[in-house]
Parts: structure tokens; sequence; C-alpha cells
């Protein structure tokens, strides 16, 4: 018993010495890993506040929601950007590394926006009509009121957070087969403004020199664009919140970051960047 | 005059020539420029030609690019040094292989998912998971299994990739031996509702050792031998607590029966509780639990869990038959008296099953530093026999033997020869369980900690320290359990009369991918 106590002490002191070790203050770098949607808003927000927080380092980089989500478990970055909600099995992930439920931050809301080519006739499409265009199974402009033409359909990669959020909210079930999938909604963007019965989907922010496709949450209901009003007020059928994702409750540097964020100064951003604030 | 009429006529005799010669130039121009167009439209032919086929090559490969994203393969190693303190080890430490897994995921079309994973431990290859999982493609609630998998319960479902200390806890490892069983599986988990219900029917024998008479396990491949299935249940829910963490509750049943194998069914204070069942006829295998998991941010992860399990787990006993007959030889005139030399013996060789009522639970307290460290402490207890005290073990006891029983049979004519046959048997019956190791209970504390190396290492070094309750003996000795052992050919004993030190240390690294 006496050879018992002195190994829990023993091990007692390693564990303070451990954590007086881990406790120790950590550089002021802050990383952001994640979504593709954000990547743009979130250089901005590093950029604007590296610009009034001198001592400040963030480095932000993309490659998709479940790459910064796979990067958080594994440690790999600070903060996770995500455009769909982390699932129950990457919380679960999360959970069993860090002893956490991890933090989870909406920081601006988006539409996603459906793209066609300027010259397409085509204005408006249900949500039932987008999925079945996209699932394969309208595979002609005919059949939605345009031209007698192949739709051409562009998405985005698996790890992407708008390519599950879409599957899951729009789709509702596999992807045709023929969907080009590309890197980024701004090569979605390019596709469509090059292809005349091209479609594709993607951010808000991206929808330059292309078409805004109106979207119609059914047969009875009017259609809407995604614009600040529509989506702000849940009328455009296809919107979602942009989320960030910590392990833990952020401190220090990491805290004021997340916080400058939410200010009005952070969500101003969002705006001109061409997504929409969350408050 | 003259002049200029030369002049005109050079000039008509050369003009022709300039005309001549400008066109066939020009002739020759356009020929030399048809020709490139020819080479251009050829090259142009071409390069079309092998831009289609880079395009028919590129939509294969995409093809089968976007076949294999359909198949996921993750895995880990666990390769540890083992120091036992225990007095019975040789040897006393050992490097080894836990783990060498590999984990295949087929998922055909959405909502189909084919899962495969072996355990490439040397000597020693398993199929650990194998199983067809069916997900409701609209409203993501239900999955259905079918094949080999979970036991539905927390610490079997949590992979010892993740777990915080090296082992399962002891009650779990003697419930739920191999984590896995074979059957069916309903899982129930609606997508914006932290609720989880998960309903399993099992054949129930998986990972079971039951010996024979010679001590052989007649379970080695997990094959069903009695038509009862097993049935699981279990239900959790996670209430989020704001930013600060979660608690999460559940409770799971197991609700089972095994095929007794023997004529006598002991209580679990080792009286008799029933005999001359048919061999056919079960026992119980029936117990509930309940868990809670808190997870709690305070400078970082810190999570407490645990889970308390009772309930009747029944063991069953073996019945076999020898007989062994002796050569035959009468002795004795004709018409006389005659003796009987020969024997048939029969050894009936039995050992009555038990209905024993358990206890377990564990608790584990884990804190996560900084995004590398983490420690962890668990306590667990689990007491395999509640209803003997242990001042009773190694005393109570069934004994059912029958001392040997001679019945002697034999024939004569009246005239000679006499003949006899079966000319006496000897009948036996071995049919006893007295209280023993398998009653006692134990605690055991676990320290743990790890280092995250990095996305896939780390390293883990762990410390457990099994504590057995102490047994009661009396003046005469009554109620003394003993193991003897030999190591290296020197004889020892454990007496649980005593505290027996069977420490382990662990240390492990991990990869994992």
């Amino acid at each position: 018993m006496k050879k018992l106590k002195t190994k829990i002490g023993m091990a007692a002191i390693v564990m303070i010495a451990v954590l007086g070790f881990a406790f120790m203050p950590a550089p002021k770098k802050i990383t952001v890993k994640g979504s593709d949607t954000m990547v743009i808003l979130a250089q901005k927000w590093a950029e604007v506040y590296m610009k009034s927080h001198p001592q400040a380092i963030v480095q932000v980089t993309g490659g998709g929601s479940g790459t910064g989500i796979s990067a958080l478990i594994n440690g790999a970055t600070d903060i996770c950007n995500s455009s769909r909600p982390m699932k129950q099995s990457e919380m679960d992930k999360l959970k069993d590394r860090y002893a956490s439920m991890g933090v989870e931050i909406r920081c601006a809301k988006d539409g996603i926006t459906i793209f066609l080519n300027e010259s397409n006739p085509v204005k408006e499409l249900t949500v039932k009509q987008l999925s079945n265009i996209f699932s394969g199974k309208t595979r002609n402009w005919k059949e939605v009121g345009g031209p007698d033409q192949d739709i051409k359909l562009y998405g985005r990669e698996n790890s992407s957070g708008t390519y599950v959020f879409f599957k899951d909210n729009v789709v509702k079930t596999d992807y045709a087969a023929s969907c080009q999938t590309l890197p980024g909604t701004a090569a979605v963007v390019n596709a469509v403004s090059k292809d005349k019965y091209g479609i594709g989907y993607g951010g808000a922010a991206y929808a330059a020199g292309v078409k805004h496709c109106a979207v119609k949450k059914d047969d009875k209901s009017p259609s809407f664009v995604a614009n600040a009003e529509t989506v702000k007020s849940g009328q455009y059928p296809i919107t979602r919140y942009l989320y960030m994702y910590l392990c833990n409750r952020p401190t220090g540097e990491l805290k004021a970051y997340i916080d400058w964020i939410l200010s009005p100064e952070g969500q101003k951003l969002v705006t001109d960047i061409g997504y929409f604030p969350v408050k | 005059m003259k002049k200029i009429t030369n002049i005109f006529l050079t000039f008509a005799l050369i003009l022709p020539m300039l005309i001549l010669s400008t066109g066939i130039k020009a002739q020759k121009q356009t020929d030399d420029l048809r020709k490139e167009q020819d080479t251009l439209k050829e090259n142009v032919s071409t390069l079309r030609d092998k831009i289609s086929g880079v395009e028919e090559r590129i939509a294969t490969a995409e093809g089968d690019l976007a076949k294999l994203t359909k198949i996921k393969l993750s895995g880990y190693i666990q390769a540890q040094y083992l120091h036992y303190e225990a007095s019975n080890a040789y040897p006393d430490n050992v490097f080894m292989l836990r783990r060498v897994r590999i984990k295949f995921q087929y998922e055909p079309i959405n909502g189909v998912v084919f899962v495969l994973q072996p355990d490439f431990v040397p000597g020693n290859i398993t199929l650990k998971d194998a199983y067809v999982q069916l997900n409701d493609r609209w409203l993501k609630t239900f999955s259905l299994y079918a094949g080999k998998f979970n036991r539905p319960n927390y610490e079997v479902e949590y992979s010892s990739s993740s777990r915080e200390v090296p082992e399962r806890s002891r009650v779990i490892r003697a419930i739920y031996p191999d984590e896995r069983a074979t059957g069916a599986k309903l899982e129930i988990a609606p997508p914006k509702i932290p609720l989880k219900i998960q309903l399993a029917v099992f054949n129930g024998n998986d990972g079971l050792t039951i010996p024979d008479a010679s001590g052989v396990n007649i379970n080695p491949l997990n094959n069903d031998f009695d038509k009862h299935k097993d049935f699981m249940g279990r239900v959790t829910y996670t209430f989020k607590l704001g930013q600060i963490g979660a608690l999460g509750i559940g409770a799971h049943g197991y609700y089972g029966k095994i095929k007794a194998n023997t004529l006598d069914v002991l209580n679990s204070d080792y009286t008799l509780n029933r005999t001359n069942d048919n061999v056919g006829k079960l026992i119980k295998k029936n117990w509930v639990g309940f868990e809670a998991q808190l997870y709690f941010d305070f400078l970082g992860g810190l999570a407490l869990k645990g889970e308390y399990i009772f309930g009747v787990n029944g063991t069953p006993g073996y019945s076999s038959k020898t007989t062994v007959v002796g050569p035959q030889v009468v002795s004795g005139g004709k018409n006389d008296t005659i003796t009987l030399t020969t024997t048939t013996a029969i050894t009936n060789n039995n050992r009555p099953a038990i209905e024993r009522n358990f206890s377990g639970y564990y608790v584990y307290l884990i804190k996560n530093i900084g995004k590398h460290h983490q420690v962890a402490f668990r306590y667990d207890y689990y007491d395999p026999n509640t209803k003997l005290a242990s001042d009773l073990i190694g005393v109570n006891s069934y004994n059912g033997n029958v001392a040997v029983k001679t019945t002697d049979k034999y024939t004569y004519a009246g005239t000679n020869p006499v003949v006899a046959t079966n000319a006496q048997t000897k009948t036996e019956v071995k049919n006893s369980l007295t209280s023993g190791t398998s009653d006692i209970k134990y605690q055991t504390i676990t320290l743990g900690y790890t280092y995250f190396f990095d996305d896939n290492i780390k390293i883990m070094l762990g410390y457990e320290i099994p504590m057995n309750k102490k047994i009661g003996v009396n003046s005469k000795g009554v109620g003394n359990v003993t193991t003897a052992y030999a190591v290296n050919g020197v004889p020892g004993v454990w007496d649980y009369s005593n505290s027996i030190k069977q420490n382990t240390l662990t240390v492990r690294l991990q990869v994992k991918f």
C-alpha cells in the first residue's frame, strides 16, 4: 500500500509538471483552415485585423469544410471555417480527442446561388427541379423551359461544405456522375460563364459574370434571387449559416479575434464581401 | 519615234513575261498556302483526335477515380511494451503488437455501406468487423446493420484507438468479451435531435469461453449452439450546456439466455436452484446499465464519464459420460457358483451451470491540456458475485457427487457354460462446484497519460493497479482460495487471502491513418 501511495504521488507530480508546461503562454499566431466558400471572407478578416492588431498573426488556408474539420480534430488548426454544421460523427471525434464538445460560432449567413450562363433563357427553377437536374433525372434544358440542349453540371468537390449542404438540402440523393467537380466556387462561376448550357452552385459572394437563377421553394411559391433582403428574411429557399468551429472556448488572442469578427467592424466586412451578417 | 516604238516593243515583250512570272509566283504562293492550309488542317484534325483521346481517357480515369472515392481506408497499429509486476509473470516484460487493423469501407451507392475490418496481429489474424449498413436516404434517421459489429455499449463502442487508458474496464471485459457479436441492429438517430436508440439481436455466444469436461473450449468459432437469441437495447440523449459543455445520459439492457449444458443449475450463492432440467434448458444472461458523460470546458476539455451495470450472468456447465469396459473373466465349474472379476466403469463428469448476480461500474476523469497532452484517471469495480460475501468465497459450494455404486448383473444358464454379460457395473457421478477465483471482486485504478505527437501518432503511458478483495479463511483453513503456478520451473502460489500484486505498466505507440 505504501508503494502504491508512492506511485500515485509520483504520478501526481508528473501530472502537475505537465499541467505547468501546458499552460505556458502560447505564441500569438492563429491558424484558420476550412471552407473554400469562406476563404475570401476569412482572408479579408485576417488582413484587416492584422492591420489594426500588428502583434497578431492570422494564417488562412482553404481546402474545404471537411478538410478544415479534420484539421481541427487533428490539432492542425485553431479555427475551422465550415459552410455546413458539423456532423454528429465529427462531433464525436472531437469529443474523443479533446474531451470537449467544441465551440460553434455562426459568423455569417449565405444564400447558395444557382449560376446560369448569361445567354440561358431560363430564369427560375424550383428546388425540386434543381434536385432533378443535379441528380441527373432532368438532362435537357427543354424539360425546364429552356432550349433543346443537354444540361452541363458544375459542382464542388466532396470535401466542400457547399457540396454537402447542397446535397443534403437540395439534391437529397447522389449527384449525377456527369457533374464536373471543381475546386472552389470561383472555378464553378468561371466554367458556367463559358458554357452556354452550364449550371452550377456556390456561395453568393462569387457570383460575378454569370446570371443568378431565381429559386422557388415549390411550384406554388414565388421565386427569389439571393440577396441581402431575401437571405436575411429566409425567403430565398437555399440559405445557410457559415460557421467557425473551435476545440475549446477561446481565450487570449484567439478570443480577441473571434470577438472582433462578431463586432460591427467584422460583420461589416461580411457585407462587403457579398455575404450577409448574422446580426 | 523609232525609239518610242522600241521601248513600246520591249515593254510589250517584258510585260507579259512579268505578268507570267508574277502569275507563276502567285500560283506557287497559293499552292504553298494551300499546302500549309492542308497541313494545318491535318494537324488540327490530329490534335482534335488527340484531344478527344485525352478527353476520353480523362473521362475513364474520372470514372475510375469516382469509384475509388467510394472506398475509404483507415486503420491503426498499436505497438507496446508491457511490464508485468505479477509474481507469476514469465516473462515479466514483453514487446507486443496489440492491434494491427485496417478498416475497409465501401459505399457503392448512397446509403449502402460495406465494412470489413481484419486484425493482423501476428499469430492471431481475426475478422473483427464485417457488416453491411443500410442508411435510410429519406429521413436520414434509420440505419440497419447486419453482420458482426460492436455490441451497443458506451465503452465497447469507444474505440481503443481513442481510449485514454490502455484497456477497457474489468466489468465490460467480463460481460462483453471480444466486444463484437454477430447479428442485426437497428439504429435510430434523428439528425436534428441528439437522441440515439439502438436495438440489436445477437447469437449471444460471441467471445465466450465455454469449457467441456476436459477444459477444451467448445465455442472457439462462436457458432451459435442454442436456438435462443439475445437482445440488446440502448438509448442515449445529449443535453447541450451552452458553450460550457454537454451532458450525455443513457441506459442499456441485455436480455439473453444460453444453453446450460448440464442438468443442475445453481444460484449465485452456490445453492441448488433447479435440477433434472432438460439438458437443452437455458440459463439467464440479463442485465441493465446506466451511463453518463459530462464534458466541461475548463481551461480545455475536461470529461467525467461513468457507467453502472448490474444483473445476472449465467455460466454454462458441462455434462459428459465415460464408459470403460473391462475384460470378462468367468471362473467356476459346472453348475457351480460363479465369480465375476470384470467391471464396466461409468463416470458421469458434470459441472453444474450457475447464474451469478453481478455488478460493476467505472468512472473516468479525463483532462486535456493544450493540444498535445491528456491525463486520465479511471477507477473501476467489478463484483462477479454479489450474493457471496468475501468470507464465503472458497467455503460455499455445491456437492452433487454420488459415491461409486456397484450393480451386479449376470445371467447364467442352469447348465454349463455360465454366460455373464456386463458382469458388474460401477457408476460414479462427479458433480460439484466450489466458489473460488471467479467470485472474487476487484477494484482497479488506472492512470494514463497520452502525448499526441501529430495528427496520426500518439504515445501512451499507462499504469494499471488491480486490487483483489481479500477473502476470509477460517482457522481450519477452510475458504482458502489459491492458484498454483510455476515460473521457470519454480513453483509458487497466489493466496487470495492476501492482496496480490498484478500491476501492469504499458508504454504504447499508436499510429493511426
